[in-house]
């Protein structure tokens, strides 16, 4: 459905994204996983032409989006990353105006806007101005509107950045719907959890390349460790701890007040000697894409 | 860029969506908007039409200044309504996304300023006929002819929607538009013949005076306000038709280098 082959953007000297491909097949969800800054809204701006590549070739539907900018936009939603609402609008307008704009007749994306508010659960706020919204209601909204055309291919740049955990799990909810309805969705987030839960395939990107690409179970058999034992240290016994953890070669790393000790090969490390610690809670997650990212590019996904 | 290369064709309903966008929203804010579009130009008209025209005399063409100066302040309005509308609105669109959002769907730079243009003259005809209708119950609109400022009107618009493009295209904080009004519209509106004619000026102003797009409008909206059309009001359109066609293409250019990165 949709196929970059080698896409490059540079901007000035600095090199946005350096050749990357990927395909995403009809009715899958697709994710470009990484941090800030890793190419991701630039990859997504080529897409929808917002953006245009200096070099490689994008094809969705098999329209080149080079040559038909135009047909390409025709057949392909986009959620861009700032919601771009129109706030001289109300609700059932940003709608509406954008379906008329589309190319639907003015009857047809009055319904159709209709339907799309009963989609989202946002009906009663059909008449509201935009800025009396949440955030959480913008980003839907914004998600409404590129269901307007109702096309089978949706590009979607970082669908729950910046929202609460309520309105996240609505926006995952709302997604997962839309791939119900069989739209190929192409997403960038840098949000594991989001990649976790909605992505059927997904690269991780960093520096403006792709470092690898597959299911996120395969990543994780790949590069993650089974088992992630999580510390949580109270300040008196921090600096024993990491002697402790020094001394008998067990690798660690600290993420805010968290220590995560993973074991070489895959195996439980040997942390029974910690209870003699004071304050020392220990808990065991299983490996993630987080977990992934560390492993590929030596960083952590998130700085928090 | 490969988008510099324009898509051949224009979309109708790229033009018509968009001018249906302002609408709608122009309409939400009816109330706010009327005071702009009717009761300042009026409350001016009055003043100078009233206050003004019982120290002057006569003026060369025109049986009292309140009839010289009509088609002037109405023009000189015009203008200021499509200039607002191309570079602060339109400033405010680039930065709200509502372009970027445009461009999403199937529509091109292009259509956008011809969107963003054909609201221009519909707020410049707005402004002119209300103001015009008031002036002729005042008596200041004599002539069958003066119908016909609906021509400079439109010229007007259109001239001044490309012209704010040039503003808002580039720039870089929504103080830069202040020039929008320092640098263009303040001194056409004081001496594009609106006020006084242009031969009154010093010799050395009189050429800069011309050069001012508004003053062709100016002088061929009172070539018909007065009823009296010549060759001359020929060179002026043909002046405002010129200039257009150097400045939209390049409010094109520079909305494009702005919104496609």
């Amino acid at each position: 459905m949709i196929k970059a082959e080698e896409i490059r953007k540079i901007y000035g000297e600095i090199s946005a994204v350096g050749g990357i491909s990927f395909a995403v097949a009809p009715g899958e969800t697709y994710g470009l996983l990484g941090p800030n800054g890793a190419g991701k809204t630039t990859t997504m701006r080529m897409l929808s032409g917002l953006s245009p590549a200096n070099s490689g070739s994008i094809s969705v539907s098999g329209i080149d989006v080079v040559k038909d900018n135009r047909a390409v936009r025709e057949i392909m939603g986009v959620v861009t990353q700032h919601d771009g609402l129109d706030v001289g609008l109300t609700v059932f307008q940003n709608l509406f105006l954008h379906g008329f704009l589309g190319g639907l007749s003015r009857k047809i994306s009055q319904s159709r806007a209709h339907e799309v508010l009963e989609f989202f659960g946002l009906r009663d706020r059909s008449k509201a101005n935009v800025y009396e919204l949440s955030g959480g209601m913008k980003r839907r909204l914004a998600i409404a509107r590129s269901m307007m055309t109702s096309p089978k291919v949706i590009v979607m740049d970082e669908p729950s950045t910046g929202l609460d955990p309520q309105s996240r799990n609505r926006v995952w909810e709302e997604l997962a719907l839309l791939k119900d309805a069989g739209v190929t969705v192409l997403l960038s987030t840098h949000y594991m959890e989001e990649a976790t839960i909605l992505c059927d395939r997904l690269s991780i990107m960093d520096h403006g390349i792709i470092l690898d690409e597959g299911t996120p179970d395969e990543m994780i058999e790949r590069h993650a460790p089974k088992e992630v034992a999580q510390l949580r240290v109270s300040p008196l016994s921090i600096r024993a701890v990491r002697a402790y953890l020094t001394d008998q070669y067990i690798s660690f790393r600290e993420v805010g007040a968290l220590i995560s000790v993973t074991g070489v090969n895959g195996d439980r490390p040997d942390l029974s000697r910690l209870k003699d610690f004071e304050g020392v809670r220990t808990s065991y997650r299983a490996g993630n894409l987080e977990d992934v990212f560390l492993a590929i590019t030596g960083r952590e996904l998130r700085n928090e | 860029m490969n988008l510099a290369i324009p898509t051949p064709g224009i979309r109708r309903r790229s033009v018509t969506g968009l001018w249906l966008r302002h609408a709608v929203s122009f309409i939400r804010y009816w109330k706010f908007v009327i005071t702009w579009v009717l009761i300042e130009p009026v409350i001016i008209l009055v003043a100078v039409g009233f206050g003004v025209g019982k120290l002057v005399d006569e003026v060369d063409g025109a049986s009292s200044y309140a009839e010289f100066v009509t088609p002037g302040l109405i023009i000189g309005n015009a203008m200021f309504h499509a200039l607002f509308e191309t570079s602060w609105n339109a400033y405010n669109r680039i930065e709200n996304d509502v372009y970027e959002t445009a461009l999403t769907t199937p529509i091109t730079i292009t259509e956008i300023t011809m969107g963003d243009i054909l609201w221009a003259v519909t707020r410049s005809i707005m402004t002119v006929v209300g103001t015009a209708i008031v002036a002729a119950l005042f008596g200041w609109l004599n002539h069958w002819e003066a119908i016909g400022i609906i021509i400079p009107t439109i010229m007007v618009g259109i001239t001044f929607g490309a012209l704010g493009f040039l503003f808002s295209a580039v720039a870089p904080h929504a103080t830069f538009l202040t020039l929008v009004f320092t640098l263009v519209a303040s001194p056409m509106f004081f001496f594009s013949g609106s006020f006084f004619p242009i031969s009154i000026l010093p010799d050395w102003v009189e050429p800069v005076a011309w050069f001012m797009p508004l003053t062709s409008g100016v002088h061929i909206a009172r070539g018909f306000a007065v009823g009296s059309l010549d060759i001359s009001h020929l060179w002026a359109s043909l002046y405002m038709i010129a200039l257009t066609a150097f400045i939209w293409p390049l409010a094109i250019f520079l909305l494009r280098r702005r919104l496609i990165r």
